[in-house]
């Protein structure tokens, strides 16, 4: 009872920590307002666009005339078959920000227990998962996610971002190892050894509040990681068809010739996703800063 | 035994153990998925040609015997093995009747050509720039580089590419925006044709080294400014070292090491190619190869490509390891 007590005050004494640096940093500030911005247009798109074109959605065939122009209804247009534009913007945002989120908490999950164990436990098991890591880290990623997407083509939105998840962690399980092998060292752990606290109350009441800002930099990475692979490969027309995520409006933009005919609609795609690629990395700058204040003078920013 | 050859041997064993461990995986990943392209290949071969069910079954042994599907999966996997020592990667479905490395051969040189070219400019920029502005502490240019630079690091490259497609193809018409030469003109030294060449690659080279050189430079001036504090620079700045030399000699040297090694990971991954890179621009390199290759479930091919990918990964590992002393004299093996 009394360890529980202890590692929720150190998760919150974290927690806080965490919320009095995102207000300090003014790159944090930015890129979390950017990319909160977004996360708000995105889940609130379904509601977005049932007040602007009723129960259809927006990627249903004939939502609105073809080639329409931009109007105040369609401020993007409708394309060859008559989809909004606009309409899908809004939902491929929820779609791939999901992807990216779910997937990022996938690897952060097992590159966390990965790390933790390969380096709290050192000798044969850290060993054994290292060699396993460093197998997975050289086994190229995109042509197994080509080959899974064009052999299941119909993935809902969770196994695609299983599948991203599960392959993506081996990085950020290598820099927890690290920090792990070097604070088990420090004295605090070994005091609270002398202290009789068991492994995993040093692993959470010692190690992990230690360990929060690498976490968070390995999850924002993934994140990133998740789109951009999902993204990539819907660009190139591999993925499931029904996941009207931001790389299939990309991709149909181009398929129906928009770069001739109306340009501003994929650079209006291109840059949301740019958006979000940029937030997520002024975040991660912005707590490398904060971590390693030596950094702190980088930017002219 | 001397430390070092103790060192060298544990290197070497451990390479060619993972080496092994990826071709198995590769070799079992691609057989488990289900879908039989051969019978796929010879039911369209006998609706033109041959009607004949004898024939047709003889045809089927045939065909299995060239593309090496005899017997159970691991007799199949053994003779994989034999026959990928002896180089062949076995008959290819998409170039029938050629084999799998003919058809990378083929690809290579674009692929070498497009990516390596574009890998060694954004890094020699990247670099440079990076340690050369972190040096140079007061001027304002770095400053303004490192932000446009955390803009544009994280950027994918496809999006960037679309962007310059957008702009200089389809707004300017400056440029082409598919394939690796005018196909009109047929593959030659003529100054024609390396005109066209250089042409169609601008695109792609470009948005490649928009991308990658600011991360090179950002991660050079991280190094470069970690090390500025450091004691052994404000020494050599007190014994009076001239400026140049302390650049040269104390700080540029210790920036290339770690450096040179993601130089080295990052050109043994090209091998596999850009693949969304290429095929965006339809550029005949192993990428384009490797998403025909799996639109046919073409075996060979696949795992040829994947597997040679591993083998140049894993084999740029350890000539970097085998080298560090080279580059930096305070590595040592036995350590």
């Amino acid at each position: 009872m009394n360890s529980m007590l202890k590692s929720s005050v150190s998760i919150a004494r974290a927690l806080k920590g965490i919320i009095r640096i995102i207000g300090k940093n003014n790159k944090i500030k930015i890129g979390f307002c950017i990319f909160l911005a977004l996360l708000i247009v995105g889940f609130a798109s379904p509601y977005i666009n049932r007040l602007r074109i009723g129960d259809k959605r927006p990627h249903d065939l004939g939502v609105g005339r073809r080639w329409e122009q931009p109007s105040i209804k369609f401020p993007l247009g409708t394309d060859d078959y008559g989809r909004d534009i606009f309409g899908m913007l809004l939902v491929g945002i929820m779609y791939s920000l999901s992807i990216g989120l779910l997937a990022g908490a996938i690897a952060t999950l097992i590159a966390v227990t990965m790390g933790f164990i390969s380096g709290y436990k050192g000798g044969f098991v850290d060993h054994t998962l290292r060699t396993f890591t460093d197998t997975l880290l050289v086994i190229p990623l995109w042509p197994i996610y080509m080959a899974i997407a064009t052999y299941i083509p119909k993935l809902p939105l969770e196994s695609v971002a299983l599948l991203l998840g599960i392959f993506s962690w081996p990085g950020a399980a290598r820099v927890i190892r690290a920090q792990v092998l070097s604070l088990k060292e420090r004295a605090f752990v070994k005091l609270a050894k002398l202290n009789m606290l068991n492994d995993l109350e040093i692993v959470f009441l010692e190690l992990l509040p230690n360990i929060a800002p690498y976490i968070i930099i390995g999850f924002i990475n993934s994140v990133m990681g998740a789109i951009f692979a999902e993204t990539g490969l819907r660009l190139i027309g591999i993925g499931p068809p029904l996941l009207p995520t931001l790389g299939y409006l990309l991709s149909i933009t181009i398929g129906v010739g928009m770069l001739s005919v109306r340009p501003y609609v994929v650079a209006a795609v291109v840059g949301v996703l740019a958006l979000i690629f940029i937030s997520l990395n002024l975040i991660n700058i912005g707590l490398e800063e904060e971590f390693n204040p030596r950094l702190k003078k980088v930017t002219g920013l | 035994m001397k430390p070092l050859h103790k060192y060298l041997i544990k290197r070497v064993l451990a390479y060619v153990a993972t080496l092994y461990g990826a071709v198995t995986a590769i070799f079992f990943l691609f057989r488990l998925i289900p879908g039989n392209p051969i019978e796929a290949f010879i039911g369209q071969i006998m609706a033109t040609q041959y009607t004949e069910a004898e024939l047709a079954r003889s045809l089927v042994e045939q065909y299995k015997k060239e593309f090496g599907l005899e017997g159970d999966l691991f007799t199949q996997y053994v003779n994989y093995l034999k026959q990928l020592l002896r180089g062949n990667f076995g008959v290819s479905l998409l170039g029938f009747p050629r084999p799998a490395q003919v058809l990378i051969l083929q690809s290579l040189p674009w692929t070498i050509g497009l990516l390596g070219l574009s890998a060694v400019i954004s890094w020699t920029l990247g670099v440079v720039l990076g340690a050369f502005t972190a040096w140079k502490r007061e001027s304002k240019i770095g400053g303004a580089l490192a932000g446009l630079a955390i803009v544009f690091s994280q950027i994918p490259y496809y999006i960037v590419a679309v962007l310059l497609v957008l702009t200089f193809s389809y707004m300017l018409g400056w440029l082409p925006a598919r394939g690796a030469y005018d196909p009109r003109l047929s593959p030659s030294l003529s100054i024609q044709f390396i005109a066209s060449v250089v042409v169609h690659g601008t695109l792609p080279a470009l948005s490649l080294v928009l991308t990658q050189a600011f991360g090179w430079f950002l991660s050079t001036r991280y190094l470069t400014i970690s090390l500025l504090g450091e004691d052994f620079l404000i020494y050599a700045e007190a014994k009076g070292i001239k400026p140049s030399r302390l650049f040269k000699r104390y700080l540029f040297r210790n920036i290339l090491l770690p450096q040179v090694t993601g130089l080295g990971i990052s050109l043994g991954f090209m091998i596999g190619g850009q693949i969304v890179m290429e095929t965006i621009f339809a550029y005949p390199g192993i990428g384009y190869l490797f998403s025909r290759a799996l639109g046919m479930l073409d075996y060979n091919l696949i795992s040829g490509i994947l597997i040679l990918q591993s083998f140049v990964v894993l084999t740029a590992n350890l000539i970097l390891d085998l080298i560090y002393p080279l580059i930096d004299p305070r590595v040592r093996y036995y350590e």
